[in-house]
């Protein structure tokens, strides 16, 4: 694929707009918070798109393509079972805790409700995991642009991460915000033409469904057993395992995520973040999933379209999307098509930096390194850790290219720790007896829990090191059920634990709650501004949208 | 604080601009697959797009004033 001078000039006006963006927003800085809360000053509308943009970093839009093409529109269940219920119950019920409290970031929230340990667990694995995050997603379009356009792997990665440097610089997570949101309004310009010529060209829905097996075409019908379907998972590991566990995990405890809500005005714009970021997130999958699906069909048609292919033989799916583009789109729109996933790259590490920022200054500097100093020194520390985390992952993006097993392996460990988050939180904010030391015990226990799972199971050839007490068809089959066990064994043990220490007297946990907490009505507030009503038109749509495709 | 419907509504003016550009003055310019005129339907898209911002953050601004 060859880009036209057009297509450059495009790519240049994006780094202009987003540069100025930055620009124009350096002057609000004056204290710590400006930096890397935007103050609690951004309207709702705005935090709500980059709720969804901070997420749809390069690496979803390549693997959700990807996984259309190798699944089918089972994939789907990621948005229409995973994040959209997960998101509805983030914005209802949980959001109150975390803007109420007053805590600066999830970590802190835990702090709060428990204790220093619990606190210093979670912040330091979700440091550490954002940059390598950041990294792998850095390693993955550097790898792409390579392939697709002969770029060399440095100079994309170095040019795009010091642009997200200096506007991260620049106006903290103000600018990374306004910024995702121009991001996502391009990724939806640069990639619903290709999901139209594509689907269209593949004879619509029907057209597609006449052309590749029924398993890809359907989302529940063959979830009856792990074998009927190609991802290999059954109807309860996908709706516990996927639904419950791993993207109530996601939404509703990662900072990355949550920072954009707490960056709102005020409690009921917190609230209604999650709830209109919803409504765009539902129908992502019209633009990721289904043109990698339609590539599918494409290449049965004789057309002249091929699944593109590894160097070494098998389909390689990650290029998918960019295959696509290269056969639909003439100079002009590829530019904007590539500036799009460009885009998608940017708002994914920009939200990477600005959580670690924020973690690294205020629950592991002025929490353990050092407390008490002025504000003026938090904020000069804030700046500084945008510098380190973005040298960071460079590193670890180089990391990605020489040790990939590392790279696989820290994945790994990661979702260990991911997997029982959901359970400290969920007892934490509704259970008013969950204790500091049970939470802390069941987090550990669910974290062994996970690793423990993935040791004495087997799939597709991974795990299974201390032995092979089972055999999963599929590593997404393993994946979800390594989260299910994770979290009901924290779930239990935090429980246990907690009936066994004594309670915090309730006067403590006042703001922290559910039951201690006063949730605020909003008077005058029309039907639509209210968190209720919103969330049940979404939980319509999104009923219809899986019936539909059912 | 800055309107962000501003920049952005320039932003995709812009881009609309050029794009159905490309679209009048090279009708012509297809992809292996494409039967239409991409850069002109999607261009006047973007454009529209562009000068809705403009015009909500226009009246956005008049209203505070």
């Amino acid at each position: 694929m060859k880009l036209a001078p057009i297509d450059y000039f495009i790519l240049a006006l994006y780094f202009v707009f987003v540069l100025g963006i930055g620009w124009r927003l350096r002057k609000k800085i004056s204290t710590s918070g400006d930096f890397l809360l935007s103050g609690h000053a951004v309207p709702v509308w705005i935090t709500s798109l980059a709720f969804i943009a901070a997420n749809l970093g390069a690496q979803e839009l390549i693997g959700m393509s990807a996984s259309g093409a190798k699944y089918g529109i089972m994939t789907a269940h990621f948005y229409w079972i995973g994040a959209i219920p997960a998101i509805l119950f983030m914005g209802i019920f949980m959001m109150p805790f975390y803007y109420g409290s007053k805590a600066r970031s999830v970590p802190e929230y835990l702090k709060m409700r428990f204790d220093e340990k619990t606190r210093a667990f979670n912040a330091f694995t979700f440091a550490v995991m954002t940059i390598f995050s950041s990294g792998i997603s850095m390693y993955a379009l550097g790898l792409l642009l390579h392939l697709v356009l002969g770029w060399d792997f440095s100079t994309s990665v170095i040019c795009s991460a010091a642009i997200v440097l200096i506007y991260t610089f620049l106006g903290g997570l103000t600018s990374a915000i306004y910024n995702e949101v121009l991001q996502f309004l391009l990724i939806v310009a640069g990639f619903s033409p290709l999901a139209i010529l594509s689907i269209s060209k593949a004879g619509g829905w029907q057209g597609i469904a006449a052309r590749v097996k029924p398993e890809w075409v359907h989302a529940w019908k063959y979830l009856g057993s792990a074998s009927a379907n190609p991802m290999g998972v059954e109807v309860f590991g996908m709706v516990a395992g996927l639904g419950f566990v791993l993207s109530f995990g996601y939404w509703c405890t990662n900072f990355l995520v949550v920072q954009r809500a707490m960056a709102a005005r005020d409690m009921s714009s917190a609230r209604r973040t999650p709830l209109i970021g919803a409504f765009p997130k539902m129908f992502i999958p019209f633009i990721v999933i289904l043109p990698g699906i339609a590539a599918l069909a494409l290449s049965k048609m004789g057309l002249g379209y091929d699944l593109p292919l590894k160097p070494e033989g098998g389909v390689d799916y990650n290029q998918v999307i960019t295959t696509l583009m290269g056969k639909f789109y003439p100079a002009g729109i590829l530019g904007v098509g590539l500036t799009g996933l460009m885009a998608s790259f940017m708002s994914g590490m920009a939200g990477n930096v600005t959580a670690f920022n924020t973690v690294w200054t205020y629950d592991i500097y002025q929490s353990y390194i050092k407390p008490g100093a002025p504000d003026r020194h938090y904020l000069n520390v804030g700046r500084a850790t945008t510098v380190v985390g973005v040298l960071l992952s460079i590193g670890a993006a180089y990391a990605a290219t020489r040790y990939n097993n590392i790279m696989d392996l820290l994945q790994l460990v990661f979702g260990f720790v991911n997997a029982p988050l959901f359970a400290t939180f969920l007892l934490g904010m509704f259970w008013k007896r969950a204790t500091a030391s049970g939470a802390f015990t069941g987090l550990i226990t669910g974290t062994l829990t996970a690793a423990l799972t993935w040791s004495l199971t087997v799939a597709e050839g991974k795990g299974g090191v201390l032995g092979v007490m089972h055999e999963f068809p599929s590593v997404m089959a393993q994946n979800f059920w390594i989260a299910i066990l994770a979290w009901t064994s924290c779930f239990v043990v935090t429980i246990a634990v907690s009936l066994m220490t004594r309670p915090r007297p309730a006067k403590e946990l006042e703001g922290l709650v559910y039951g201690l907490t006063k949730i605020g009505g909003d008077p005058g507030a029309k039907w639509y501004q209210r968190p209720a009503p919103l969330a049940v038109v979404i939980s319509i749509v999104v009923i219809l949208l899986n019936i539909w495709f059912a | 604080m800055m309107d962000l419907r501003v920049p952005s509504g320039w932003f995709f003016t812009l881009l609309g601009l050029i794009v159905l550009g490309m679209g009048i003055f090279a009708p012509d310019a297809r992809a292996a697959l494409t039967d239409v005129n991409v850069n002109l339907y999607s261009g006047a898209a973007m454009l529209v797009f562009g000068l809705f911002l403009l015009l909500m953050a226009y009246r956005g601004s008049r209203s505070r004033t």
